[in-house]
């Protein structure tokens, strides 16, 4: 879900220039009905590629408003609530447009793929992944810009990830090893009927076998007389080489009491259950010579058996088949703001997201050693930041301040030039959808040619479709044109460069790869090589936030209090009894927790301690405590920040925080917390005073 | 068991009489409802629920069940059976509801079926009525295939907010309210409350007299706007208003009952506050007793008509509920859960306060599945179409459907016809249950009351005949042995390799428990409940399994190997704990860790009032 970068969108630009773009957009939709040829197009596209950019557009974002990204959230609770984002929701579509260099041409030629994506469930897999959570204001978002969720239902591509892959040709073998040692088992025979038709089967199977031995080259004769009587339930064909009995019309039950006369009554023949064309099964009783050569029959039929389940698993590995493409070329891999867009590939195409982001990273790492953000990439490079200003680095404003000859192209007739060193052509091609984003070096000339955009008054009359620009394949060309252009800006020049040197390798772009965005809003990058985490200096001063003071150890949160209760009178209460600059800040979670960062880590333990006396005291004193209006109630509970990462990390999702506390299964209402050793405080407080100190005069300069 | 009277039977009956029945399948015009034309719908449908007789209801949701021990299974106690459905309910979205009211005149049926789309839009920005919700993939697919069109559905469906919400929602708008008119209320007033209303009153007098003081007076436009300013007085819909603060609600009761004094001209308003509270206490001042008249009205008519935008497709359930007609429906327990949480409030704990809530609601819900376990041949049908065509095979009992044309566009889908098949299912069981559904709106309470028999009933695995046995349950839905919850364990630990059949024949070799008849089955692939035919039986396992001393064999080995076994108590512990893991084991497992697990003394005497409750009618409670 890009709806976060796109917000800004909706509110700045005229819906005008929109309409006449998208509707031009030679955009590739993939559904089941053309993946085989579109993944065959892919590849050789992908093959030929410089760099791929991907995008995808998710059911939501967001399990519940607490778990929406918070300034409060240290880099593993960052992770957590990423995991459970990418566990929780389905991705709907996946736009992937590999971008080559022509060094004919000068430019670059996009191919911009867009992929509906549904999770069809074709192998029954782990019971986790048939079902996903929707988030209703993303899927409104969604119906805005007209998604077509009758497409991705009806038609979207399924997937398989490694992970379940191997779990289902693990469960085959196992059933497989299972029915080898195990034939059918002995059904008891209860009724009478049972015992009468057995005994029936029994007479017209040995009637059958025997006219077989009898007369081998008669086949003809006795075919004919044995159909007629059995009412076509038995059908003489030959499977395998050999004369075999079709049986047609049966209950499943009179199946199991015939294979077990077989099996007990009849030395060479054989109860075979073999998987038709139609995926609907049919019984044989097949003749064989000997027993062994039963036994070989036998291990033929479930060899055959195996191979189409295997078959079946194979076909239903669907659009994975693309992200094993992106990880065997190797290929740099370009993303805006892509942590959130990874999780989601690991956990639908690769396996389950581990618990520790390091250990995360290091997976992604390996199966996509090159990724560069694009957001990244604007926001810590001197020479972008320059370029972009103050403009905001959301996809598509960057898009817009970047790349506008692109961006406004279609607007206009051929060949318009913006500005004196912007030019725009657009040209039809008769042969190709996608499109050329040429830049021409030196300087930014980019030259954008469309097959549709051949007529200016084709642009008038078409329909309005605003759709396009939230489309998973659109979005992953906008942050390829982003790309080319920062490269193009950083100075690199493509002339010089040759199709065998990786992007990611060359040394303006190489201190910027790997790095993604934990967390935008605090500005935490993690490195993907290395699992290292840094908060990025550039923009701290541009955070208008005061986080970079956050110190997680004196944090208390404190959910179940009244729900009326107003912010600053929680931080007024305490305030009161722990002294006026006791409280740093206090921050909403919801309306039902808040965070109090307290300037002191003791003071955490000291809160706690008091609250938990309060709460088991019931004299006249507790109800005049200032604290009591924090307490009222009787279902206050505090605890320190560690307790957050727990509630984070349970697979629950409640609506309101206080639920979810109580839905993980906390009982208690105070968490003490141990205080530190003396000398250990004594230092730690000289320490965090200072650091107190400064991020109190920080926030005083802020306001 | 009603005796069917074999000239019914059709295989008795000629084959040319037969043959007319045979008419190839119709579709039915159904008038798709969405919000484009939902407002223009509500009158039609008012005036056609209150001349029918019932109203049938279906849903389609966006998934049934998390996994697959998490589907109502027939060894579930009315308890366990509703905790499932209340999950589901609280975990899945209605994206479809079809509504039917019919009448039933001997064997004519006059159905008006409407198709609602609904999608739980945040119409008002707050996380109403759903924040988030689960999709089952198959049960997508399977709406998508019977032609549902997601995109107008996700477009242009039908927001709602349920009861509860409506009143949390009014508090958060935060627009002023009439005040009620309070009776004088018969508590003494304290010298303090004496006080404040003198101050109050006399307030209110001065202000009053500097308003009509003004009025007369000609001004100046900017004298008057600084005399605004100065005193602080407001106007409200253009009339002169003013704000008594107060603190706590006696206060503003107080207040608006002081207020009565100057009822010939003053309106009050309640000003709420962010938790529910009053913050004040707004003052109107109309210039007559008409004007007073006209400011309420307006105030009555725009709350209204916000509420009616908040609602949405709730006018629909309040005005069947408003009926209090019959509801019919084909599996009610599934239904009704969902209709109760996201349109009347959320579930509550028990089956029991459920039920007492719903009927205030719903005074008479009639599940045609109850009806159809009264013919011996349908007990196991549950497929609406399949029963319609097996009754046809069976009975004679010729329904004619009549749809007076409602849908103007052909619309020309197959989906959603399920609701007029339940209208057309309920007839034919009547017909052939000799019940005249006619006479549920008559005085002739025999006839009446034969209906309501079969009425209310949420158990999906029992009938109404069947006499409620202490803490039975059925373990095969097509079986009627029925078994107490008792003798009932559950086994799981034994790795995903195990069948039933296996897992039998290891246990019989391994205790003596086991050499009486005793059943295995798989709930899922991870946990196997098993059933004692004899009584105590279970205990003696179970207790064995707490003492390694007494294994032996295979369950020695077995139990090393991390088998672990457990009641029906645990079982219904993991449900009433909403430990709905994916795998029954798993919940299992941590409903034996959970702390309260230790005070099972008083935990086993709630398990058997549960089960007492196996069939629950509602006119018992």
């Amino acid at each position: 879900m890009r709806m976060r970068k796109h917000q800004w969108l909706r509110t700045t630009l005229s819906r005008a220039y929109y309409c006449s773009f998208s509707s031009s957009f030679p955009l590739k939709h993939v559904t089941q009905s053309n993946f085989e040829s579109a993944v065959a197009d892919l590849k050789t596209h992908l093959k030929a590629a410089d760099f791929v950019a991907i995008d995808l557009e998710m059911t939501g974002v967001a399990s519940a408003p607490w778990r929406e990204s918070l300034e409060f959230d240290r880099f593993d609770v960052k992770y957590l609530k990423v995991k459970d984002s990418a566990e929780k929701f389905a991705v709907v579509q996946f736009g992937v447009c590999p971008f080559r260099w022509d060094p004919l041409r000068l430019s670059f030629i996009a191919h911009p793929h867009n992929f509906y994506i549904f999770p069809r469930q074709e192998v029954p897999t782990d019971s986790s992944s048939c079902e996903f959570l929707c988030q209703t204001t993303s899927m409104d978002f969604l119906a805005k810009y007209h998604f077509d969720f009758n497409a991705c239902i009806r038609q979207g591509v399924s997937y398989l990830s490694r992970w379940q892959e191997d779990e289902a040709l693990r469960h085959l073998n196992l059933r497989y090893e299972d029915e080898l040692s195990e034939q059918a088992r002995d059904v008891p025979l209860f009724s009478i009927t049972d015992i009468l038709f057995s005994e029936r089967m029994k007479n017209r199977l040995r009637e059958w076998r025997d006219g077989l031995l009898k007369d081998t080259s008669g086949g003809s004769q006795l075919e004919g007389s044995f159909l007629n009587d059995s009412n076509q339930q038995f059908q003489n064909i030959f499977y395998k080489m050999r004369p075999a009995l079709s049986l047609n019309g049966f209950t499943s039950h009179q199946l199991r009491l015939i294979q077990s006369v077989t099996k007990k009554h009849f030395k060479d023949l054989a109860f075979v259950r073999v998987e038709g064309e139609s995926s609907c099964s049919q019984q044989l009783v097949v003749y064989t010579d000997s027993e062994s050569d039963r036994d070989l029959l036998k291990k033929e039929v479930m060899g055959d058996y195996r191979r189409q389940a295997e078959v079946k698993i194979k076909a239903a590995i669907g659009f994975r088949h693309v992200i094993d493409l992106l990880s065997s070329e190797k290929k740099l891999i370009i993303g805006h703001n892509c942590f959130l867009d990874l999780a989601h590939v690991h956990s639908k195409f690769l396996g389950p997201l581990p618990f520790e982001a390091e250990e995360f990273v290091h997976s992604v790492n390996k199966c996509f050693p090159y990724i560069i953000d694009t957001k990244i990439l604007l926001n810590t490079n001197n020479i972008l930041r320059q370029r972009m200003k103050k403009s905001k680095t959301s996809l598509s404003s960057a898009f817009l301040s970047l790349c506008p000859q692109i961006a406004f192209a279609s607007n206009e007739s051929c060949n318009l030039t913006f500005s004196s060193s912007v030019k725009v052509e657009i040209t039809s091609k008769k042969d190709s959808w996608g499109i050329n984003v040429l830049v021409h070096l030196p300087g930014a000339f980019f030259v954008f040619k469309s097959k549709f955009c051949s007529s200016k008054s084709q642009y008038k009359s078409s329909s309005w479709i605003s759709g396009v620009k939230h489309e998973a394949g659109y979005d992953a060309f906008m942050t390829g044109c982003i790309f080319a252009q920062a490269c193009n800006l950083l100075g690199i020049d493509f002339k010089l460069y040759s199709p065998s040197e990786n992007l990611a390798c060359n040394e303006r772009l190489q201190k910027h790869a790997n790095l993604l965005y934990l967390s935008w809003i605090n500005g935490d990058i993690i490195d993907l090589s290395t699992g290292h985490r840094t908060v990025e200096s550039l923009r701290c001063r541009d955070l208008k936030n005061w986080q970079t003071g956050i110190l997680f150890e004196n944090i208390v949160l404190i959910w179940g209090f009244p729900s009326d209760l107003k912010t600053a009178v929680i931080k007024d209460r305490i305030s009161k009894v722990f002294g006026p600059t006791s409280v740093t800040s206090v921050c909403r979670l919801d309306e039902t927790a808040v965070f109090v960062q307290f300037s002191k880590s003791k003071l955490v333990a000291d809160f706690l301690l008091v609250k938990e006396t309060l709460d088991r005291s019931n004299d006249a004193f507790s109800v005049l405590h200032p604290l009591s209006t924090i307490l009222e109630g009787g279902n206050t509970c505090a605890a320190s920040y560690e307790t957050y990462k727990d509630i984070c990390s349970s697979p629950l999702s409640k609506v309101l925080f206080a639920d979810q506390a109580q839905a993980v299964g906390i009982r208690w209402k105070t968490k003490l917390v141990e205080r530190k050793e003396e000398v250990e405080i004594e230092e730690q407080d000289h320490f965090r005073e200072e650091n107190a100190a400064n991020t109190i005069s920080f926030y005083m300069e802020q306001n | 068991m009603v005796a069917v009277s074999p000239l019914l039977q059709r295989r008795l009956l000629s084959t040319g009489v037969t043959k007319t029945h045979h008419k190839p399948h119709r579709q039915w015009s159904i008038k798709q409802v969405k919000k484009s034309n939902f407002a223009d719908t509500l009158e039609d449908i008012k005036s056609h629920v209150s001349t029918s007789d019932f109203v049938a209801v279906s849903l389609q949701n966006t998934g049934f069940y998390a996994a697959p021990w998490q589907r109502v299974s027939p060894f579930d106690t009315a308890d366990t059976a509703y905790l499932k459905a209340k999950y589901a309910a609280e975990r899945f979205q209605v994206l479809h509801f079809a509504v039917c009211p019919f009448t039933v005149r001997a064997s004519k049926v006059t159905a008006y079926p409407y198709n609602f789309h609904l999608f739980p839009r945040a119409e008002l920005k707050m996380e109403m009525p759903s924040y988030s919700f689960y999709c089952q993939t198959s049960s997508l697919i399977s709406m998508a295939r019977q032609g549902f069109d997601f995109n107008s559905c996700i477009n242009d469906g039908i927001s709602y907010l349920s009861s509860e919400q409506e009143s949390a929602a009014k508090i958060q708008i935060g627009n002023p309210m009439l005040a009620k008119n309070v009776t004088k209320s018969t508590s003494i007033h304290s010298i303090a409350d004496s006080v404040f209303i003198e101050r109050i009153k006399s307030h209110i007098k001065n202000w009053k007299k500097t308003c009509k003081e003004t009025s007369t007076r000609k001004e100046d436009a900017l004298v008057r706007s600084l005399r605004k300013l100065v005193l602080g007085n407001e106007e409200y819909d253009s009339r002169p208003s003013m704000n008594i603060d107060v603190c706590s609600e006696r206060q503003a009761q107080l207040v608006v009952e002081m207020l009565q004094e100057f009822a010939d001209d003053v309106v009050p308003l309640i000003i709420p506050a962010k938790g529910g509270a009053t913050q004040a206490v707004r003052v109107v001042l109309t210039s007559s007793k008409e004007d007073k008249d006209l400011l309420q009205g307006k105030l009555q008519n725009d709350e209204q008509e916000l509420m009616k935008k908040i609602r949405g497709f709730r006018e629909v359930i309040d005005l069947i509920s408003a009926s209090q007609k019959p509801v019919v429906t084909h599996g009610s327990l599934n239904d009704l859960t969902f209709i109760h949480s996201k349109f009347i409030a959320p579930l509550p704990p028990t089956v029991d306060e459920f039920m007492c809530s719903l009927r205030l609601a719903f005074p008479l819900v009639i599940d045609v599945n109850n009806l159809m376990k009264e013919i011996s041949p349908m007990r196991k049908v549950t497929n609406i179409p399949v029963a319609i065509s097996q009754l046809k095979n069976r009975f004679f009992t010729p329904i004619d459907m009549e749809i007076p044309c409602q849908a103007m566009e052909n619309e020309d889908t197959i989906h959603g016809q399920n609701v007029v098949k339940i209208c057309e299912l309920f007839a034919k069981l009547c017909s052939i249950l000799k019940i005249n559904p006619a006479a549920v709106q008559s005085d002739e309470e025999k006839q009446a009351s034969a209906l309501e028999a079969y009425a209310n009933i949420f158990s999906p695995f029992c009938t109404a005949s069947e006499e409620p046995i202490n803490g039975d349950v059925k373990i095969w839905a097509n079986n009627t042995r029925t078994v107490s919850c008792e003798d009932l364990v559950f086994l799981w630990g034994f790795g995903d390799r195990v069948t039933a059949g296996m897992l039998k024949s290891l246990l019989q070799e391994s205790h003596e428990a086991f050499s009486k008849e005793f059943d295995v089955r798989l709930v899922d692939n991870s946990c196997a409940i098993v059933i004692f035919w004899q009584c105590g039986l279970s205990e003696t396992f179970l207790n064995t399994m707490n003492k390694c001393s007494d294994m032996r064999g295979p369950l020695r080995e077995m139990v090393s190997e991390g088998l672990r076994a457990a009641g029906y108590e645990t079982y219904n512990r993991a449900c009433r704990l909403g430990l709905w893991e994916s795998r029954l084991a798993d919940s299992l497992d941590r409903a034996l860790a959970d702390p309260d697990s230790a005070s099972k003394a008083d935990s086993k005497t709630k398990s058997s009032d549960i089960c007492n409750e196996w069939i629950i009618n509602l006119d018992d409670l």
